[in-house]
This record gives C-alpha cells, structure tokens and sequence, in this order.
C-alpha cells in the first residue's frame, strides 16, 4: 500500500513540524539581551595595558602598521636624542579595519588585540577614526594572555641559560592566570635574571579559551 | 414586515432588537436596522479573527522556525497586526498606469466579500447562525467560488505577466480542486440526508465518535480529502502555486499596495478560518461539546485546524503545476468518488450507525 506509506510520512513530517515548535527559540533579543561572544572572535580594535603598570605595552615597533592589509593603523613614534622610539600617537581607523587580526598576529608585545566588543557604530564618519587615547580607555578591561618578553633591562647580566624544570612547566599549566611576564623564552639570547620558561604563552593563549556561545 | 431570512442568531438579534426598540425605530426600519447591526457585529468578529490569524501565523511559523516572530508590539507582538493595519492604511496606493481600471479595483473587493458571505451560514454555535438557509453548504459551495473570479480579475487586470500567471493558475487549480472538495462533501451530506449546516451539526450530537470524521471507514477518508482540497482552495502551501515566490514574485497581487493588498491578505486569512470552520461542521460535530459553552466549542476546534493548515505550510515543499493537477485529478478525485459510492452503498444497506 504505498498510499499508506506516503500518508504516514506525511504524518512524520507534520510530527517533526511539531518537535520543532516546541523547542526554544534561540532568537536573542537584542537590545534587551545581549550574546557573549566567543574570547576569539574578532571585534573592535584596542590598545592593551600593562597590568601594573597601566602603561601601554606598545613599543613602536611598527610591525602592526606593516602588517595590516588595509593601512588601517597609523604609528606616529619619533626617535628622542637616544634614538629610542617613543609612541606618541597611535590611531586606528575603524571604518577601514577589514578585522583580520593580523596585527595581533604580528604584536611581539601583547599590545594590540581585536577585543570581543562589537557595539562600537557612531552616528558619524569622524568617531570611526579611534586615537590613542580612546584605544587605551576601551582596552583596559580587556582580558588577555601577556606573552611579552621581560623588558630590556640597562645593565648587562650574563645570560643563564637554565634548561627548563619539570615543575616550572606544571606551575605554568596549572595557573593559566599567572603573569607571564617573567617568562622567556630559552632561545632567545636577551639579558635575563630569571629562569626561562619554555614557550608555553602561546599555546596557553589558545588552550585556556573560550567555553562561549555558539 | 416578515423577515425574508429566518435568523437564527437568536440571543444576539434578540438583544439587538429589543436594544433598538428602546432607542425608539419601529416598523420596518426596526427589523433593517437589526439585520445591519447583526452583519455589523459578524463582520467585526471576522475582522478581528483575521488580525489574530495574521499574527498566529507568523508566530507558529517563528516558532516552527527556533524564531519568535514578531515580539516589538505589547505582550509577544499582539497588536502587531493592528500595526501593520495602520501602515497600509497610510501607504500610497500605487497604480499601474496600464492597468485595466474598472477590474483592477473591484478584484480585491470582491476577494473581501466573497471570504465574508459564506460566513452567513456558518453557526458559530448553539442557535448562534445568522441564517439556517435549508441549502447551507451549497450556499458555501456557490459564493466561494466568486474568490476565483477575483483571484483572475486581479492577475488580469494588473497588467503583469506575473499576476496573470498567478491569476490562471488560482483558476485551473480551484475549477480542479473543487471536485473533490463536492464529492468529499457529498459523503457526509449523504449521511445528514440534509444540506442545512444545523441539520449537519445536529446528526452529530452526542459524544465524538458520532463526529464524522469517526465514521469508519469513510469518515476519516473524506475528511483528508476535504482537507487538502480546502488547503489548495485557500492557496495556501502546498499548494500555493498561484503565489508561489520563487516563480511569480508575489502572484496575482503584485501589482497591488496599501489597503488593496491588506483586503487580498486578510481576504486569505478568513478563507483560511472558513476552511476550518466548515471542516469543524461537517466533520468535527460542529459545536458539539462538554462542559464548555457551544461558541467556544466551535472556535477550539476551528482554530485547530487551522493550526493544522499552518503547520502544513511548514512542513511540506510546494508542488509544481503539473504534480498539483496531476495529484487532483489522478488521485484526489478517484478517491473522493470511491469514497462516495461506499458511502452510499453502506448507507443504502444501513451499514453505520
């Protein structure tokens, strides 16, 4: 009887309607409720700050500026009389940002990230255009993973290239939240006072993330 | 003077009438002025039925999607439709310029008629019938139809080959879908052995199984068949070919803006709860019921299938023009006649009960 056995699919199909209207919808509201995006996702641009410092952790390398596909950051660093660049204005335009992240990709400093903010549209063209100042204020509770190398220190110490501790790792695996700046990494040959710690930072980065929606 | 109609809306119109007497008519303004008001006060439960199809819809079909449809207006959207109302209220009316003037601007009002008029002898429950006309569903059957008319005047004279496309299909696919829908109908006119929506309803007092759609075997047979021949009446998905997006834009009403569009849409939507209505009559025993009162009885069941119709938009995928005639006239009308003849045969050899 195919009769009966079309009808009876035609039946589950109306069942499988029904499933459907009784399960929840997962439209958000969304001026009234708001969704957490995921850690990595990419949203508005920012400039990090240094923990305990509050400083910005930029250090003029210009490597973002190169980085960018759409010349969307503007670097302004000139050389003082040490010839030691000093960051005095940074400026990012959001309105050509293409949001590739590749200037994260490229920051050896921990000091420019695609934050997860994404309410960031103005009523005018000017406001797209983020100074320094403005990238710093919107990036201070922005959380983020330092993988910066120790600050280059004035004296000269002799490198100790201590070979990495069993237990060092474990400490680092066990608190993702711990303040990697003492860390370093072995092969770099810089002036250090701390045991180096292998290069963990980066993994972590990707490891300790996100539990988000969707 | 005698009413040339026996209404049968007796609470209403007696409270009606009396309610004018007071005021101070007599005569023969007296029974006019009650008729009109009676019209009135139908009209305006249809009106505001249709405003709540609308928004039912939209919301079963949010739903059925993990969407929650409208939500802006009041509690989850209610008077969304009412907004709605008010923008095409205010739109420009568009014109084309090649139109044909005279057809283009009485199609969506025939459209609007023709979903209210069968309403005349539909009982919404106990004695609550406008008039008990002894040719009720004939009646229904008859004005019905004029939908078609407007459907065709509508795609023709938009001037688009689009709404005349739209408006042919709607043609072909109700003259079709019409004869099963009779011979469906039939069946239980068979057993009532009357044509009058009381008597239908009457036949099947009592508890359900003396519903016809519980006649076994035809019972549940004819009732399918009625359902979807009333789907493809109403144009609605499945068969909703005179509309169909993807093919035709918008169908027969492309052309058409503001209020016009507005009677199309909610000329649709009566259509849809007439569909509902005259399935709760002939099969589902009318307003037939416990505990609760008649007119709530005929609304419940109404509106489920209505709820049906809706889910079926969501459910299946549209039928081309040849599946759709070919599943009428290959399938739909053998059936509905076979069914028909073991009607009548069990009825002659009084085989029910």
């Amino acid at each position: 009887m195919g009769v009966l056995k079309d009808l009876k699919e035609l039946m589950r199909g109306l069942g499988i309607a029904g499933k459907h209207l009784g399960r929840h919808a997962v439209t958000i509201q969304y001026p009234e409720e708001r969704w957490t995006v995921p850690e990595r996702s990419r949203g508005v641009v920012v400039l990090l700050s240094d923990k305990e410092t509050g400083e910005l952790n930029c250090t003029a390398c210009m490597l973002c500026m190169r980085a960018c596909p759409t010349a969307a950051i503007f670097i302004d660093a000139p050389r003082d009389e040490n010839k030691r660049k000093h960051l005095k204005e940074f400026r990012v335009e959001h309105s050509i940002c293409c949001y590739c992240g590749l200037c994260e990709e490229a920051c050896n400093f921990s000091a420019i990230k695609l934050a997860t903010k994404y309410e960031f549209s103005t009523f005018k063209k000017e406001d797209t255009l983020w100074d320094m100042n403005k990238l710093q204020e919107v990036g201070r509770d922005v959380p983020y993973v330092d993988t910066r190398k120790k600050k280059p220190v004035k004296k000269p110490v002799e490198p100790k290239p201590t070979p990495p501790s069993v237990e060092a790792t474990k400490d680092a695996k066990t608190q993702p939240d711990a303040p990697a700046i003492d860390k370093e990494k072995p092969d770099t040959k810089n002036d250090v006072d701390s045991p180096a710690a292998p290069p963990e930072a980066e993994e972590k980065r990707d490891n300790d993330k996100n539990e988000g929606k969707g | 003077m005698t009413p040339f109609i026996l209404l049968e809306l007796q609470p209403v119109f007696v409270w009606l009438y009396n309610l004018l007497k007071k005021i101070g008519l007599s005569g023969s303004w007296l029974t006019i002025v009650s008729y009109a008001g009676l019209s009135l006060i139908v009209f305006g439960l249809l009106s505001v039925v249709a405003l709540f199809l609308v928004w039912w819809e939209r919301k079963v079909s949010g739903h059925v999607q993990q969407r929650y449809g409208p939500m802006r207006n009041g509690w989850h959207g209610w008077y969304q439709t009412l907004m709605d109302g008010v923008k095409l209220l205010l739109k420009e009316d568009v014109k084309v310029v090649t139109r044909d003037k005279a057809v283009f601007f009485w199609a969506p009002i025939i459209a609007f008629v023709a979903a209210f008029v069968p309403y005349v002898v539909i009982p919404f429950g106990k004695g609550l019938i406008v008039a008990d006309l002894n040719i009720g569903i004939l009646y229904i059957l008859a004005v019905t139809t004029f939908m078609v008319i407007s459907l065709l005047m509508a795609g023709w004279g938009s001037h688009n080959k689009y709404a005349l496309l739209g408006g042919m299909r709607s043609a072909a696919q109700v003259v079709s879908y019409e004869v099963p829908m009779v011979a469906s109908i039939l069946t239980v006119i068979v057993f009532s052995g009357s044509l009058s929506m009381v008597d239908i309803v009457n036949v099947q007092s009592g508890l359900f199984f003396n519903w016809f759609i519980f006649r076994l075997p035809f019972g549940p047979i004819a009732f399918m068949v009625y359902i979807t021949a009333a789907t493809a009446e109403a144009n609605r998905t499945p068969f909703d070919i005179p509309e169909a997006e993807q093919e035709l834009v918008a169908g027969y009403n492309v052309e058409y803006s503001g209020m016009k569009f507005a009677m199309f849409f909610l000329a649709e939507f009566i259509n849809m709860f007439t569909v509902g209505a005259i399935a709760t009559t002939l099969f589902l025993g009318g307003w037939h019921g416990v505990i609760l009162p008649s007119w709530l009885w005929f609304f419940v069941k109404t509106l489920l299938v209505v709820f049906l119709l809706m889910l079926f938009r969501w459910t299946y995928p549209r039928l081309r023009v040849d599946q759709l005639m070919g599943f009428a006239w290959k399938f739909l009308i053998p059936v509905a006649f076979a069914n028909l003849v073991l009607a009548g045969w069990m009825k002659y050899a009084r085989w029910y009960w």
